[in-house]
């Protein structure tokens, strides 16, 4: 599943789908009609959008779109992770703090005023942004814009709410690194990343988040919050000159403040292969990666169309073959992250440990044969249909096309990037992927983890022709 | 993922209101055309779906709602069979059943059903819930014959055998331990408290299914279970989106009218009686970090003013970060970092069930945080709701969260939540106007309702408590005071 949102008028020639008319009768001696005919979809318009930016540098995009009474306003401020040096975890800690209080408002007062406008105002902080957001009914679109700038310009950090959120962190830590999802994410960031980078360190300590104060909570926000970092998004129904003068009263005094920060990573390139112990666990938690093409290169769309036919979409070969054939797992599934200037591919499963090595023979041999043999036409075109259909279902919705403006802003993207994806998904070879496959996924490079009862599972790995060489390395996570 | 006991979708959202599980997360609903008033920000009036309704001779229901902003089109067929129903020693069979009902059928073998609607740039879904088992698409609106034509195929004869079984029988399990066995709090509380709070075996097993019943299924109990429940007759189809309604309706009498209807279904009786004492259990998890604290009332029956008033209660003790329980649980006392809760939690939603249900609470928190401390917060904030009347201003606000929330499926995205009630309305109200009705049932509800439905369903002896425990069962009680 490619977390990205994705772009493109569907309009486009669809002519691949006449491949999908009629599948021969089967053996149908009833009365019972053959398949109809599919015919060619109609077009999907991305919705307009009108973006500018603040003297400030703010950057602002509205998208008036559809019919349901109701706005979504996202506020995103490139302060997160990337951002903490050493201090895994200060972003969140800061983007917590946050809807503790502001402008003199006190917490409770800023939530019953979110819900009075029919909205709940979320704070989330990731890798590179801290965003803050809500969807109310049309009517507050104004008020949602104000109170989203009030949160974010004007936070008061009250101490007395300090060690409450502190607590609430280590707990979330504590849950965190008891679940084998975290375990293998943690320990496949370490060996990808290495631990030098931010990237590298997704999950805080114990000691870090003890040891955060409010001195550390307010420097990181006044290091890293401003407006030259920040992008607002308003989409749904609203008035276009009313939200303009607000946002301008809002946002027009917040101080440019730092530009974003770059720092690219240098992934540790494989064979690598990561084990953590999790005895008696019922399943075995596999993440297995390598660097992907970054978003916008020449071969991002069609690795994104080979991702998709191999591992990302429901009927991929290998959710085919070790789910639908096998009965291995239930939700294997393999994605591409983008981060700026680069990615990284990674196929998850959870499978049942006694066939652990088993689904990964099946897993390699997958990708050995889309290495070996470019892809049917037919199977190519079903999925670049695919991911052409699926676009107007991602772009459909407010909250949907933000996280897709939203995402071409994030990679400097050009402006026609949404418009112009179903075309180059369309335009995709068989022949580009079955090579891509070989540029992108050489298993004599990959970075493996598993997470499970390594006394019934090692041995299966070991016999596994792909791992004979590869040393393997027993790992604690957190 | 695809064709679980609650939900998902390979997008973004879906219908329910997942909260205890670590699986997927809810979603946006979908959409209306006709759904909404004029452009104008000016006062909410009120949802409106448009739809046409009718039922073919062999008793399946149609429901069909047109709303042409976006070129897709959106397919739910709905069995009028959930997991409360199934053999006593086939826990988790109708789930089990669910996934195969994806497995091939008469004109169709396996795996075409995906690959046709995959090709057509559709996703399809399908999920068990307490009372049905929908199973849902959305494509291009030009592929919209050929999913009615999957739809058929697999409600006329799916094709379900040995092969297939045994293949659906490892993904679940497989289901199973991802979602419960392998994860700390799996399964708590929402398939945990049903098993605590209800009396009855309907609503009192495991859903999920014990691994051994799972694995005993055999070919011909699906016979059975197709025959019993999966006809026409006890099924209601949705199309909604980019459709023209007589076009729809004659692609639809070709395809399902020939589809030959069963025996009237007997449902067996799923009451529940009235709890008249607290009930109390500790559940040992040997994965879990902390311990964790749920409580559940039984709720008023469906449609009931007392039930739009516990909708109302929901949002006013529950919902979002100005409800009273996060005040206290989070922001006053700091015992927890967030609360889950409402009706049908991780099931569903207040809408989507027809028989006894649970309102549910529940948050992990420290060991340092006894049960007599959680208690005594928890106790005062239900007290005032049962003690003192709600302001005007507090109700309103509960109203707007409500308003807001049925405004999302208006939202053209994929519609699931729009045929969900669409699809609930004509199950178990033969209409799907229903949806409709909602707006006014929740804003009929006065201070004076809200009091008396807390005073008799907010109870102490009408509540279920169950504590998690970390550790191997048997295992000395942390400090949390989980004694009694």
């Amino acid at each position: 599943m490619i977390r990205r949102a994705l772009a493109a008028a569907f309009a486009a020639a669809l002519a691949t789908l006449a491949l999908l008319a009629p599948a021969a009768p089967t053996a149908a001696q009833d009365a019972f009609p053959a398949q109809p005919a599919i015919g060619t979809p109609k077009p999907f318009a991305v919705p307009a959008s009108e973006s500018y930016r603040l003297p400030n540098g703010m950057q602002v995009t509205l998208i008036p779109y559809g019919k349901v009474p109701k706005a979504t306003v996202s506020l995103r401020i490139y302060a997160g992770a990337l951002n903490e040096g050493e201090n895994s975890w200060l972003s969140t800690f800061t983007g917590q703090m946050l809807r503790e209080g502001a402008a003199g408002r006190s917490a409770a007062d800023i939530a019953e005023a979110a819900a009075g406008m029919g909205g709940n105002l979320g704070i989330g902080s990731d890798e590179h942004e801290t965003t803050l957001g809500l969807s109310v009914l049309a009517a507050n679109a104004g008020d949602a814009v104000r109170l989203v700038g009030e949160v974010a310009q004007r936070p008061d950090f009250p101490a007395s709410e300090l060690d409450r959120i502190r607590q609430n962190l280590l707990r979330a830590l504590a849950v965190a690194k008891s679940q084998p999802q975290p375990a293998a994410d943690a320990a496949l960031a370490a060996a990808y990343y290495g631990t030098a980078h931010p990237y590298g360190r997704p999950y805080a300590t114990e000691a870090q988040i003890t040891g955060y104060s409010l001195d550390d909570v307010r420097g990181f926000y006044q290091q890293n919050f401003g407006a030259r970092r920040a992008r607002l998004y308003v989409a749904g129904q609203f008035d276009r000159d009313a939200i303009k003068t607000i946002i301008e009263q809002v946002y027009g005094g917040w101080a440019a403040g730092p530009e974003r920060l770059r720092l690219p990573p240098q992934p540790q390139p494989g064979p690598k292969v990561l084990l953590v112990n999790r005895p008696g666990a019922s399943q075995s938690t596999v993440r297995l990666a390598f660097p992907a093409p970054a978003a916008g290169d020449a071969s991002d769309i069609p690795f994104r169309v080979t991702n998709a036919l191999l591992g990302g979409s429901f009927t991929s070969r290998i959710t085919t073959n070790i789910r639908e054939d096998k009965g291995y797992t239930y939700s294997p599934g393999s994605g591409i992250g983008h981060n700026p200037g680069q990615a990284m591919w990674t196929f998850d499963a959870d499978v049942t440990t006694d066939v652990t090595g088993a689904a990964l023979k099946e897993v390699f041999g997958e990708i050995r044969r889309l290495q070996n043999e470019a892809p049917p036409q037919d199977e190519a075109a079903g999925i670049q249909s695919w991911l052409a259909g699926t676009f107007i279902l991602q772009n459909a919705s407010p909250g949907g096309l933000i996280g897709s403006l939203a995402t071409r802003d994030f990679h400097g993207l050009p402006a026609n990037w949404l418009e112009s994806y179903v075309p180059s998904v369309l335009a995709v070879r068989a022949p580009d992927i079955q090579q891509l496959t070989r540029e992108t996924l050489p298993l004599d490079k990959m970075t493996l983890v598993v997470v499970g009862d390594l006394a019934k599972v090692e041995r299966q790995l070991k016999a596994l022709p792909e791992l004979r060489n590869v040393r393997f390395r027993r790992v604690t996570p957190f | 993922m695809r064709v679980s006991l609650i939900t998902a979708s390979l997008l973004a959202g879906v219908l329910a209101g997942c909260a205890g599980q670590p699986v997927e997360t809810a979603g946006m609903p979908p959409a209306e055309p006709v759904a909404t008033p004029p452009a104008e920000p000016a006062a909410p009036s009120g949802l409106h779906i448009e739809s046409e309704y009718y039922t073919l001779p062999n008793g399946l229901k149609v429901v069909m709602s047109r709303d042409p902003t976006v070129p897709t089109a959106t397919v739910g067929v709905y069995y009028g069979i959930g997991f409360r129903i199934e053999p006593r020693n086939r826990t988790g069979f109708a789930h089990l059943f669910e996934h195969l009902m994806f497995q091939g059928s008469a004109h169709a073998p396996k795996g075409q059903f995906d690959k046709i609607i995959y090709s057509a740039g559709g996703i399809n879904n399908g999920s068990t819930r307490f009372d049905f088992t929908n199973y849902y698409e959305v494509v291009p609106s030009n592929a919209l014959e050929s999913v009615l034509w999957l739809e058929a195929d697999r409600m006329r004869m799916p094709v379900i055998d040995q092969t297939v079984l045994a293949n659906q029988q490892g993904v679940v399990a497989n289901e199973v331990k991802v979602n419960v066995i392998n994860q700390p709090y799996g399964g708590w509380p929402w398939l945990d408290m049903p098993q605590v709070a209800n009396e009855n075996w309907y609503n009192a097993h495991n859903f999920y299914g014990d691994l051994a019943d799972l694995q005993a299924a055999k070919v011909e109990d699906s016979k059975e279970f197709f025959n019993s429940f999966y006809r026409p007759n006890n099924a209601v189809l949705v199309v909604a989106g980019d459709i023209d309604y007589a076009a729809t309706r004659a692609m639809i009498d070709r395809l399902f009218a020939t589809v030959p209807a069963g025996s009237p279904v007997q449902l067996p009786n799923i009451a529940e009686p009235r709890q008249t004492q607290e009930k109390f259990k500790i559940k040992p998890d040997p994965l879990a970090p902390r311990p964790a604290f749920s409580v559940a009332w039984h709720v008023p029956e469906r449609n009931t003013p007392e039930w739009f008033a516990m909708g109302v209660l929901d949002q006013i003790l529950v919902q979002g970060q100005d409800s009273r329980l996060y005040d206290k649980l989070v922001r006053e006392t700091g015992i927890a970092g967030g609360v889950q809760g409402g009706i049908n939690i991780g099931l569903g939603n207040m809408y989507n069930y027809n028989g006894p249900m649970l309102w549910t609470v529940g948050f992990i928190h420290d060991p340092s945080k006894t049960r007599e401390q959680i208690q005594a917060a928890l106790d005062s904030v239900i007290e005032d709701v049962r003690t003192r009347p709600v302001s005007a201003d507090e109700l309103a606000r509960a109203r707007t969260k409500i308003r807001s929330n049925l405004y999302n499926l208006a939202d053209p995205s994929t519609r699931f939540g729009l045929i969900d009630l669409l699809a609930v309305g004509a199950l178990w109200e033969n209409d799907p106007n229903w949806v409709n009705r909602l707006e006014a049932g929740f804003d009929a509800v006065t201070p004076e309702l809200l009091l008396a439905t807390a005073r008799e369903y907010l109870r102490p002896t009408n509540r279920s408590i169950l504590l998690v425990q970390p550790g191997a069962p048997g295992a000395p009680a942390a400090k949390s005071g989980a004694s009694r």
